[in-house]
């Protein structure tokens, strides 16, 4: 993604809802095109097969992020055939980089953790399977307007606004989309089908900024703490007594995990034929809340109390990611507490942890 | 770009006994011009087809570059599949993976080799490195403890080693035929003389093993950064991705698997 200078009004465009439409049902004939699908009362990224799908007026956070797109539940990396003593391996990676896809309607909290994934799967190691597929996918972003009761991307410094990280951002202005341009891509993709576009209005810039404060002030009001400067508080209460306290609220069900735009863990396991001919090997989303995750050959398992467990996932949000990559890795989306059995709230940790109380 | 996922496929070319339930399985490259160099302490990534992949620390000299060896212990899946496989047959190798023992940090100085068990296979490069250029180091000395005499791996190369470096065996329990020191390896540390100053040590073998030898070494006033652990955790991906063998945010396999101690002794999470 090339970054090109954005938020200029000769980068922005003006779409009437009707010519979105129309512009969706043209790209679907070129791409894949994924975007929020509602289903029964949640919303969830989906492939679409027509325009109509398209639920672009969610609120907050669809359950399920779209990291599944670019790092799936269950993928296969290659296949294998056995013939006499020789192994053949064919590799899977070639599909992802010959197809195309184009990501509608993912807002900033989302995006945010897509940037995190980057810093991981695109650096000083490389996953080329990742890699691929965020090669092959057009990101369309959207301002989100609705932010559910759990969100607090305000307080994580991932929303409501964004200037990153997307090849075209919508706003949703009344009567269509401001389209604003990220990347040459995105550019392109305007050039391209300019008939459905008109050059934006200055006053749509304005009415955009002026709905981001809008909602920056209903997140604010919310009165978190700045999850970034928790760093030193969580670093040094790693002994504190909550964790004990999370550690038997737990089910160490792993959906915290599944929720999570930024939480990357898999496992990696093979599966063959009966006939031992030929196999895959597949990689599957794991949970560091799991029993198994840390259980080496020789049965030891490291982390074989669950407040252990608790601790690994936040600690590794907002310390390990820190010394890592430079970032906490929390987007605040609120999808953990969201899907939390035993009600945990990492907003509370947080405020326990800086209270100290 | 190389897919760093897809294994190179090799083949068993010789199998040899160690305990009763480890072996030495030494594999060589099917394309025969594949040079496979390595440090020692660094480990690969074994396929059985149909099995799965697992890690181990490569145990063999570095000066072999046509073939390698790993020590293997029957343990799970992936190592009763490879106990079954036979001469000639095919297996996946990805690697050498993770960083291995600071040599050039040991270069003129003494050396302290500590292993439990098979905990020895990922310094048994390092011995044989040092035995073949024993001019570059200080003296030498091996302390090696197994669980009972039938559990000692290498049994054929301690007399070998023996006329070069100073080598001290204990066994846990005893039988008739063993007349050497009974204790966990830390009984060793009376038989030996060393400057903790001028000494590098280095040790790999069960966690309980090392938190113990490093809290000997500590008494004897060894310096953090004079301390270096192999450390075991589940490496899978072998790339600092698939998140199973961190400790306190470092990657075990991408930062180690070897760390001075002074690297892991402030990680919120224990490391030994």
């Amino acid at each position: 993604m090339k970054k090109i200078d954005i938020g200029t009004a000769e980068h922005a465009f003006f779409v009437p809802f009707e010519k979105f439409r129309q512009l969706v049902n043209t790209l679907l004939e070129e791409y894949v095109v994924i975007g929020p699908v509602r289903k029964q009362d949640t919303t969830s990224f989906e492939i679409i097969e027509n325009v109509d799908e398209l639920n672009l007026d969610y609120e907050g956070h669809t359950k399920i992020p779209p990291k599944k797109f670019f790092l799936p539940p269950r993928e296969i990396l290659f296949t294998y055939r056995i013939n006499e003593k020789n192994v053949v391996i064919e590799d899977n990676l070639e599909v992802l980089r010959n197809e195309k896809r184009i990501l509608i309607g993912i807002h900033s909290c989302d995006i945010h953790s897509l940037l995190i994934m980057d810093k991981i799967f695109i650096g000083e190691f490389q996953d080329p399977y990742y890699r691929a597929r965020r090669e092959n996918t057009i990101i369309i972003g959207l301002v989100c307007d609705k932010p559910a009761d759990y969100c607090f991307c305000y307080f994580t410094k991932s929303g409501p606004d964004i200037t990153d990280g997307y090849d075209l951002l919508l706003t949703n202005v009344g009567n269509g989309y401001l389209v604003e341009i990220g990347s040459k891509n995105g550019l392109e993709i305007v050039h391209k089908h300019r008939e459905y576009f008109t050059q934006a209005e200055k006053s749509l810039l304005e009415e955009k900024k002026k709905k981001i404060r809008e909602i920056t002030d209903k997140l604010k009001s919310r009165g978190l703490p700045f999850f970034d400067t928790v760093y030193s508080d969580m670093v040094h209460n790693f002994d504190h007594e909550i964790w004990n306290e999370l550690g038997s609220k737990c089910l160490a069900c792993g959906k915290c995990n599944y929720a999570c735009p930024t939480c990357y863990c898999f496992d990696i396991i093979d599966e063959a034929e009966p006939d031992l001919s030929s196999g895959k090997r597949i990689r599957i989303w794991d949970s560091c809340h799991f029993l198994s995750f840390t259980r080496v050959a020789s049965g030891e398992v490291f982390r074989a109390e669950r407040s252990s467990r608790v601790k690994q996932r936040i600690y590794h949000k907002l310390v390990y990611s820190v010394n890592h990559i430079d970032l906490i890795s929390c987007v605040g989306c609120g999808r953990c507490i969201d899907v939390c059995s035993a009600r945990i709230d990492i907003r509370d940790v947080v405020s326990k942890i800086k209270g100290g109380g | 770009m190389e897919n760093p996922y897809i294994p190179k496929i090799a083949r068993i070319i010789n199998i040899q006994d160690e305990t009763p339930d480890t072996k030495t399985f030494t594999i060589a490259f099917a394309d025969d011009k594949h040079h496979f160099t390595f440090s020692p302490g660094q480990f690969i990534e074994l396929t059985v087809f149909c099995y799965g992949e697992a890690p181990f620390s490569i145990s063999s000299s570095p000066l072999h570059k046509d073939y390698f060896e790993i020590t293997v212990r029957k343990m799970g899946v992936v190592t009763s599949a490879l106990f079954r496989l036979d001469k000639n047959d095919p297996v996946g190798i990805r690697g050498p993976l993770g960083k291995g023992w600071p040599i050039e940090n040991i270069y003129g100085k003494d050396v302290l080799i500590i292993g439990g068990g098979i905990g020895i296979a990922p310094l048994r490069p390092l011995i044989e490195y040092i035995i073949a250029n024993k001019k570059k180091f200080g003296n030498v000395i091996l302390m090696y403890g197994a669980r009972t005499p039938q559990d000692i791996v290498y049994k054929d190369e301690f007399p070998k080693w023996s006329k070069v470096i100073e080598v001290h065996m204990t066994v846990d329990v005893g039988d008739e035929t063993w007349t050497g020191r009974v204790g966990v390896v830390t009984v060793l540390f009376d038989e030996i003389d060393v400057d903790p100053k001028e000494t590098i040590a280095v040790q790999c073998g069960p966690p309980i093993m090392m938190h113990f030898v490093t809290k000997n070494l500590k008494q004897l006033g060894f310096p953090d950064d004079h301390i270096y652990l192999s450390l075991e955790r589940l490496m899978k991906c072998g790339m600092g991705f698939c998140g199973k063998c961190t400790i306190g945010g470092i990657y075990v396999c991408r930062d180690g698997p070897v760390f001075s101690y002074r690297e892991i002794r402030g990680l919120l999470e224990k490391a030994v």
